[in-house]
């Protein structure tokens, strides 16, 4: 089962990559605009003979994983606590649903602002994005907390901190793991774009240099890159995710088809 | 338990806060000098425009100066104005029109020294107005009701394409202007999705390999000798470091002079921060680098501006200006 997926999965990317050098071969578009795969695939291999190519990588993984470290704490360590206390709840619940539809790169003139274009701005635009996914995730997890099993633990004399700990938590894992899972994504997509408009160091401002220098392969090549890398996040994330569970419903019953 | 979540909720937000900032260090950090060196950050857009500030550190124009040199590419002026007006930059580089917004919004900007000037030959400037190849448009007032693209509206592009139109006997006011990044130019006009196009260098040296005519040279025609853009620092740390910015001028004049005399070299330290394929770059026209930034182009410049209303008050060129 497994092996027929990936199989099918590697045949539906050569499909695409062929497709990507069929169609400008033909002249369905132009090549100067679209080049060819083959094309992409030589300026890939020279960025990644570059060196100052794998410092700009660095630089977007650096980003990425500081911010999505920042906002998952912030948001799991928020999130419970808004949950169990039933006035924070209620406290915040409007103010969440105002904050949460503000598109992170709005902030952007604020970002510059404060740190120039530097790494913070980078973080602040990413943490902001995926601060609010693992946030309502948490809350999610720890409404879904079943009373009975509440009640039951308080009834056997678990403090609040054993509590939280094997009741709360267990019932909140799953959801919690969704939501790093899409804040991942999420901060990604921020890392570079904060990156690619403020001009912050990473394969974002890389991409923008080789736009503004009229070099198409060379930013087709580095958006290939930043496609690999939202893969290779997700396949990450799932990985971790599975093994977390391991004990869950949800990944059991998926091993068992 | 509820005191316990209490103070989980406390030190959740801590950890927030201090998590989001202010370990900043403002604009402290700009005194940094180490042994008779000072550093100073220089935000500039990755484009041949500054390839002087990249030579003079190469020939150690600054080096001689005492100044330490840590440029950093931001993606346009939006970036750049707001990072030096609050001292994350002490200098920076940005169009002569942005400047004159920004000065006449009370923004605390301060001109240091020019930074590129057109070439002030008509049909060789590093910026043109063109059109496809085939199109019938032989001249801007031909422009009239059809599609011109720019790539900031109410900028200086807009003023000089103005210009050119109605230099040409046209009216200005008949353009449909829109706004498209340089970079995506030469895909529009071949396909006809705009009419004409106001690119600069590399976009223009594409758009032409492409077949595309000059039909006007608006910065040209703005006036002969137009200063386009300016490297600029605040006026507070005009007023605080005096000394650094006189120094920084000095190099930067060495540096702009130097560049003029050798645009070979200057071409060559452009592949150093920009992607420009070879090819592309022996095609470019280079930009004039005088030191100083010509008045009587910058008055012209504001005079346009103004009755195209792009200043809500008139921008105090005394002021700006060194």
């Amino acid at each position: 089962m497994r092996g027929l997926n990936t199989a099918l999965g590697a045949a539906g990317l050569a499909a695409f990559l062929a497709l990507g050098e069929a169609v400008p071969r033909l002249g369905l578009v132009k090549e100067a605009y679209f080049p060819p795969t083959s094309r992409i695939a030589d300026a890939l291999g020279t960025e990644l003979s570059d060196d100052t190519f794998w410092t700009a990588l660095g630089d977007t993984l650096t980003g990425w994983a500081l911010g999505l470290a920042i906002a998952s704490t912030a948001g799991i360590v928020l999130g419970v606590a808004i949950a169990v206390v039933p006035y924070l709840r209620e406290a915040t619940a409007s103010t969440i649903e105002f904050l949460r539809p503000i598109p992170s790169v709005a902030l952007i003139p604020l970002a510059v602002l404060m740190y120039g274009t530097e790494l913070r701005s980078v973080l602040l635009l990413v943490v902001y994005a995926s601060f609010w996914q693992v946030l309502i995730q948490v809350l999610y997890g720890v409404q879904d907390v079943d009373p009975v099993a509440e009640e039951t633990a308080r009834s056997y004399g678990l403090g609040p901190w054993a509590r939280v700990r094997h009741v709360l938590w267990p019932t909140a894992l799953p959801y919690v793991m969704t939501g790093i899972r899409l804040a991942a994504a999420v901060a990604l997509i921020l890392a570079i774009t904060a990156e690619l408009v403020i001009g912050a160091p990473g394969l974002g401002a890389r991409i923008a240099v080789a736009q503004n220098s009229q070099a198409v392969p060379e930013m087709y090549a580095l958006i290939v890159v930043t496609g690999v890398l939202g893969l290779l996040i997700n396949v990450g994330a799932r990985t971790v995710e599975r093994r977390a569970l391991a004990w869950h419903q949800s990944v059991r019953g998926e091993v068992a088809v | 338990m509820r005191r316990l979540l209490a103070a989980l909720a406390a030190g959740a937000f801590l950890v927030t806060v201090s998590a989001c900032g202010s370990s900043g260090d403002g604009t402290g950090s700009d005194k940094s000098s180490s042994g008779g060196t000072t550093k100073v950050k220089v935000g500039v857009i990755p484009i041949v425009d500054v390839a002087p500030l990249y030579l003079g550190q190469e020939k150690g124009f600054f080096k001689k100066q005492g100044l330490e040199l840590e440029v950093s590419l931001a993606q346009g002026g939006a970036a750049i104005v707001p990072a030096v007006a609050s001292g994350q930059y002490q200098f920076g580089f940005s169009n002569s029109t942005s400047l004159m917004v920004a000065q006449s919004n009370n923004v605390p900007v301060k001109v240091v020294s020019n930074g590129i000037a057109s070439t002030g030959v008509q049909g060789k400037d590093f910026g043109a107005l063109t059109v496809k190849g085939d199109s019938p448009v032989k001249s801007a007032d031909q422009l009239e009701g059809r599609k011109v693209a720019i790539n900031t509206l109410k900028n200086i592009n807009e003023t000089a394409v103005r210009e050119s139109v109605r230099k040409a006997g046209g009216d200005p006011d008949k353009v449909k202007f829109v706004e498209l990044a340089f970079d995506q130019m030469p895909a529009a006009l071949d396909s006809g999705q705009i009419d004409a196009a106001m690119v600069v260098e590399p976009a223009l040296a594409t758009v032409k390999s492409q077949g595309a005519r000059e039909i006007a040279s608006p910065l040209v025609d703005v006036a002969p000798h137009l200063t386009v853009a300016m490297y600029f620092t605040s006026t507070s740390y005009e007023q605080q470091n005096a000394a650094v910015v006189k120094k920084f001028r000095t190099a930067l004049a060495e540096s702009l002079a130097y560049a003029d005399a050798h645009p070979d070299e200057a071409r060559q330290v452009v592949t150093t921060y920009t992607k420009i394929p070879a090819a592309v770059l022996a095609k470019v026209t280079l930009p004039a680098w005088p030191a100083d930034p010509d008045r009587a182009s910058l008055d012209a410049l504001q005079k346009l501006g103004q009755d195209d209303g792009l200043f809500k008050t008139a921008p105090d060129l005394d002021k700006l200006l060194p």
